[in-house]
């Protein structure tokens, strides 16, 4: 029933308005009327009995407010009028409407961009279903380093998949490079071993054909392979006859049974997988930690009993494998975050910097508006005499300030198709490949569903803020002045507040800034020790069957060097396993020290292994410590010897000089022969997550000759101008060789830091616009505060006071702001920053001096931003102040 | 006016409802009826009167209509409706027995503690 009222009241309010006012008015003025009779009856003459009618009726205008708020379907009819009424102000003082989209526009638009990059990256990254229960386990030994060594031993992995209390389904698998073709056609494709369950755990089916069956794992099977849609439009061009067709990997015939989607590219961006066929000595293998394993696990296990279950497993094998499993834990992490280990701290902060971005912004807009208010309390001290009621007047400046932040949304979603097109654009397609969901950076329904909500949002806080702040008048004062509103010092002290948030958010912000972008700079110059400019390579890797052995491969390579080094201009050529910046983790091995007590499995101590021709270190310059290094004298039949870096040299041999020393690489019972460390040299950083101080052992290549090296030549020129002249000896030699990964070494420095790079240059573009923002509220708050004491400046002129002191005061007022602002930001900077340098460790160090830089930074844009008020104090003729008002 | 009592805000409803009971009646009539009816004891803001009536139809428990008062003036008359008599039973009831809980409240002497 009192529904029905309600909606019927409601729609009668919506549909006649005009006649319900005419009504109301009606009915108002027959009440005055009546009254005015009854008084004219005791006597009074009409005009009288009128005048006293209305005024002990009271606010007629008041009351009618009062009535229309009572009448159902009031507050939709208001907020119509609102949004009209804010629509005009906005076309009316256009200025301030752009200036306060274009500031809302900046702060929401940055975060759009950044979330649109969380959203792919982080929430994305793969299609797969249930992907959160998907996770990596794998064997963590505790004294490796480097955060790609995520390896299970193959017996220990079979043990692991028969333990299905956590696990749905467990696979494992390992990259392999293989040898596509035959005769003069071979290329080299990157291949993934898989178990014949891999694509059912990850719940994928092929765009055609079928996946591998369980019988397919078993040697002699096991010719069958599933090609990746790049390979299949890439090198068959989108035949559809590839299908069931044969293709020549490593010289054994393959069947092609299937082929994957476009979007499929897990573990990595591979051509094609085969099935993962282990001899029974491989599967048997407990010391050598060599696939590599993916789980899921089943519906209702979480994670942290996943993990109590592998380290009670791990217990388990410690226990029955004392000799290969001591020391070892076995660990997980989600699929979803393994790729993220190191970059999640740098997403969080540039998602935060946004976050930053947007506050100053509001800050600033809130300083405008307020100001605005002042000019506008005239008005809201009317409203609020005509009946307008603190709801009523909060409905109003919300509907401004969100009409204000709904156009900063729809400017910044706009935008933010171009920004984030340019940002992934802003890296090489060559890399991002490797990096899951990185196309998927686009605003989709996500992006767009935050980037309305942190509109919204902001609007609704700037209004509710707006409507704490300018709700308080002061009617009979307001309204009896003449000249322009006056502040109460309570809203000077909020504004002044601001102010001193904004360099709060500004210094820390500046100050996270200022580090990761020295981190990222140290990251540029991270591949120290070498000297990448005006070096080429080239990978090369010869088919099993045409050289089968140490010989011929060492024939085909000895050519190859002598052929490119005797090419006009190449000053060194030299072949090496893993190039810096190959954005591979080196092979590593185990090593035991002579004369030092035996270590077992679990305890030896582990170093990245590179084997070298002995140009490699002069190709680089990489420096000589001490002792030699690798020569041509170091040959297959020579004694056997290597070189190591210093870092490995510093740790292990402490204070002494390595040279003569012996090491056997391996276990202690492994049946590698001992070796006699001939050198040490300087320091090279692998990868840009890699330690620079990686212990590295350099085998010469005359003495363990491999088929896949990479090529590398110092030029006197371009080197890119080479690559034609290496063709050409190449073809000499084995026409059937392909050429891979050519690229010059400065190329891949830069490219490998790609990511790390933008992600520098979001955050200096953060910090330059929060220092815009910053001086811009200053600045306003300052002249705001100069204009609002002109009277005072004026009175102080004309009793002399001199524009000196004038300065101080008002570059005191500024300064003080900005040292109560600092004095609270310091501490807080302090431990962000040392927070931020044990999350992103190796990047980011606590610095003094950023710290101190930018504190007087600060100081010296308040100075700037309260320079313009002040010479416009210190301009005021003492005259027209005093008649200001 | 001394000798009048202001009313506190939510007992204007249930006067005006009072009044309506008697009769239908508009503005004027409703406020001339409750200072009839109380003896005159209570002080009403004439204005405040609009919004309550406008709060008593939308809640469904009068009924406006437009006809003439005696002095021919078009005016909107209010009507109880049955909803609005049955609150006003309900709310005479609470009141009374607010009334006769404060009275005897107040009306307690040291010795009966």
């Amino acid at each position: 029933m009192k529904v029905v009222a309600f909606l019927r009241s409601l729609a009668s309010g919506l549909l006649h308005r005009s006649q319900i006012e005419a009504e109301m008015d009606e009915e108002l003025r027959a009440h005055i009327a009546n009254r005015a009779d009854d008084l004219q009856r005791s006597g009074l003459p009409r005009a009288e009995a009128e005048r006293r009618a209305r005024i002990e009726f009271g606010g007629q205008e008041r009351y009618k407010e009062e009535c229309r708020e009572e009448r159902g379907g009031a507050w939709l009819e208001s907020l119509w009028t609102d949004v009209r009424f804010g629509l005009r102000m906005l076309v009316k003082s256009r200025g301030f409407s752009a200036l306060a989209v274009l500031t809302l526009a900046l702060g929401i638009g940055a975060n759009a961009a950044i979330f649109s990059m969380v959203n792919a990256l982080l929430l994305h990254p793969y299609h797969f279903r249930d992907l959160d229960a998907l996770v990596r386990v794998w064997e963590d030994r505790g004294i490796d380093e480097g955060y790609d060594a995520r390896y299970v031993a193959p017996a220990d992995a079979t043990e692991l998949s028969t333990h299905n209390e956590i696990f749905e389904n467990v696979t494992t698998y390992d990259m392999r490079s293989f040898s596509l073709g035959a005769g003069s056609e071979i290329q080299p494709v990157l291949g993934c071993r898989v178990t014949a369950n891999f694509f059912d755990l990850l719940s994928v089916s092929p765009a055609a054909g079928r996946l591998f069956s369980p019988g397919e794992e078993q040697p002699g099977a096991d010719q069958v392979a599933i090609v990746s849609h790049g390979f299949w439009e890439g090198r068959f061009a989108g035949d559809p006859r590839l299908l069931g067709g044969k293709i020549s990997l490593n010289g054994r015939s393959y069947s092609i049974v299937g082929i994957m989607p476009k979007d499929f590219d897990y573990p990595v961006p591979v051509e094609l997988w085969v099935p993962l066929v282990l001899t029974p000595e491989e599967k048997a293998d407990r010391a050598q930690l060599s696939l590599q394993v993916l789980g899921r696990l089943k519906e209702g296990v979480t994670l942290d009993q996943a993990r109590a279950t592998l380290a009670g497993f791990s217990r388990r094998l410690e226990q029955d494998y004392p000799k290969t499993n001591t020391g070892r834990t076995m660990k997980a992490l989600q699929l979803r975050k393994e790729l993220y280990v190191f970059t999640l701290p740098l997403f969080l902060l540039l998602q935060a910097a946004a976050g930053f971005v947007l506050l100053l912004a509001c800050g600033n807009l809130a300083n405008l508006v307020f100001a605005r208010m002042i000019g506008r309390q005239r008005e809201i001290a009317l409203r609020s005499a005509l009946g307008a009621g603190r709801g009523r007047l909060g409905q109003l400046f919300l509907s401004e300030t969100l009409l204000y932040s709904m156009a900063a949304g729809v400017v910044a979603i706009t935008a933010s198709f171009a920004s984030v097109r340019a940002l992934r654009a802003s890296i090489p397609a060559g890399w991002t490949k490797w990096v899951p969901g990185w196309d998927g950076i686009r605003v989709d329904g996500n992006v767009l569903a935050v980037t309305i909500l942190v509109a919204l949002g902001t609007g609704l806080v700037l209004g509710l803020a707006t409507v704490v702040h300018a709700t308080h008048v002061e009617l009979n004062n307001t309204l009896k002045e003449t000249g322009p509103g006056s502040v109460t010092p309570a809203k000077r002290r909020v504004r002044s507040a601001l102010v001193v948030a904004q360099v709060m958010f500004a210094f820390v912000l500046l100050v996270c800034a200022g580090l990761t972008i020295q981190g990222f700079a140290r990251l540029a110059r991270v591949y120290q020790g070498f000297e990448p400019a005006s070096a080429l390579r080239v990978e090369i890797s010869l088919p099993e069957k045409a050289y089968p052995d140490t010989v011929r491969i060492t024939n085909f390579y000895q050519q190859l060097l002598r052929g490119t080094a005797s090419l006009p201009g190449v000053q060194h050529a030299s072949l090496i396993t893993n190039p810096p910046a190959s954005n591979v983790d080196s092979e590593t091995t185990f090593f035991n020290i002579g004369g030092q007590p035996a270590l077992k499995a679990g305890e030896a101590p582990s170093a990245d292994l590179q084997i070298a021709t002995p140009d490699f270190f002069a190709t680089l310059k990489i420096s000589l410590v001490s002792g030699r290094l690798l020569s041509e004298a170091d040959s297959a039949n020579a004694a056997r010897v290597v070189v190591i870096s210093r870092g490995m040299a510093e740790r292990f041999w402490p204070g002494a000089d390595p040279v003569g020393h012996r090491i056997k690489l391996g276990t202690v019972d492994s049946a590698e022969p001992w070796v006699t460390i001939a050198g040490v040299v300087g320091d090279v950083r692998q990868n840009w997550w890699n330690p620079m101080t990686r212990p590295v052992i350099y085998k010469p290549f005359a003495q363990s000759a491999q088929r896949s090296m990479t090529l590398l030549l110092r030029t006197a020129t371009n080197p890119t101008s080479y690559v034609s002249g290496i063709r050409e000896v190449t073809g000499r030699i084995d026409p059937g060789i392909a050429l891979r990964g050519v690229a010059t070494l400065q190329e891949e420095v830069s490219d490998s830091i790609a990511i790390v790079r933008i992600m520098g240059i979001l955050m200096g573009i953060f910090g330059l616009v929060a220092l815009v923002l910053l001086s811009v509220g200053v600045y306003g708050v300052l002249s705001e505060s100069v204009a609002q004491r002109t009277r005072e400046i004026g009175i102080r002129l004309a009793l002399g006071a001199e524009t000196d002191a004038l300065m101080k005061l008002i570059l005191g007022h500024a300064l003080k702001l900005t040292a109560i602002g600092l004095g609270i930001a310091l501490p807080v900077s302090f431990a962000i920053s040392r927070a931020m340098a044990s999350l992103i460790f190796g990047i980011v160090s606590m610095d003094v001096t950023i710290l101190a830089g930018f504190t007087a930074l600060l100081f010296l844009v308040a100075l700037g931003a309260g320079y313009l008020p002040a010479r416009r104090a210190m301009r005021i003729d003492p005259m027209v102040a005093l008649r200001y008002e | 006016m001394t000798g009048q009592a202001q009313i506190l805000p939510g007992n204007l409803d249930l006067l005006i409802l009072k009044a309506a009971s008697l009769g239908p009646l508009h503005g004027y009539g409703i406020l001339l009826r409750i200072e009839q009816i109380s003896r005159g004891a209570l002080l009403i803001e004439q204005g405040a009167l609009y919004p309550a009536l406008f709060r008593l139809v939308r809640q469904g428990l009068l009924k406006p209509s437009w006809g003439t008062s005696d002095n021919n003036r078009r005016a909107k008359f209010y009507e109880l409706t049955s909803s609005g008599r049955k609150r006003l039973r309900q709310e005479t009831k609470d009141w009374n027995r607010l009334v006769t809980a404060i009275a005897s409240a107040l009306g307690t002497q040291p010795e009966e503690v």
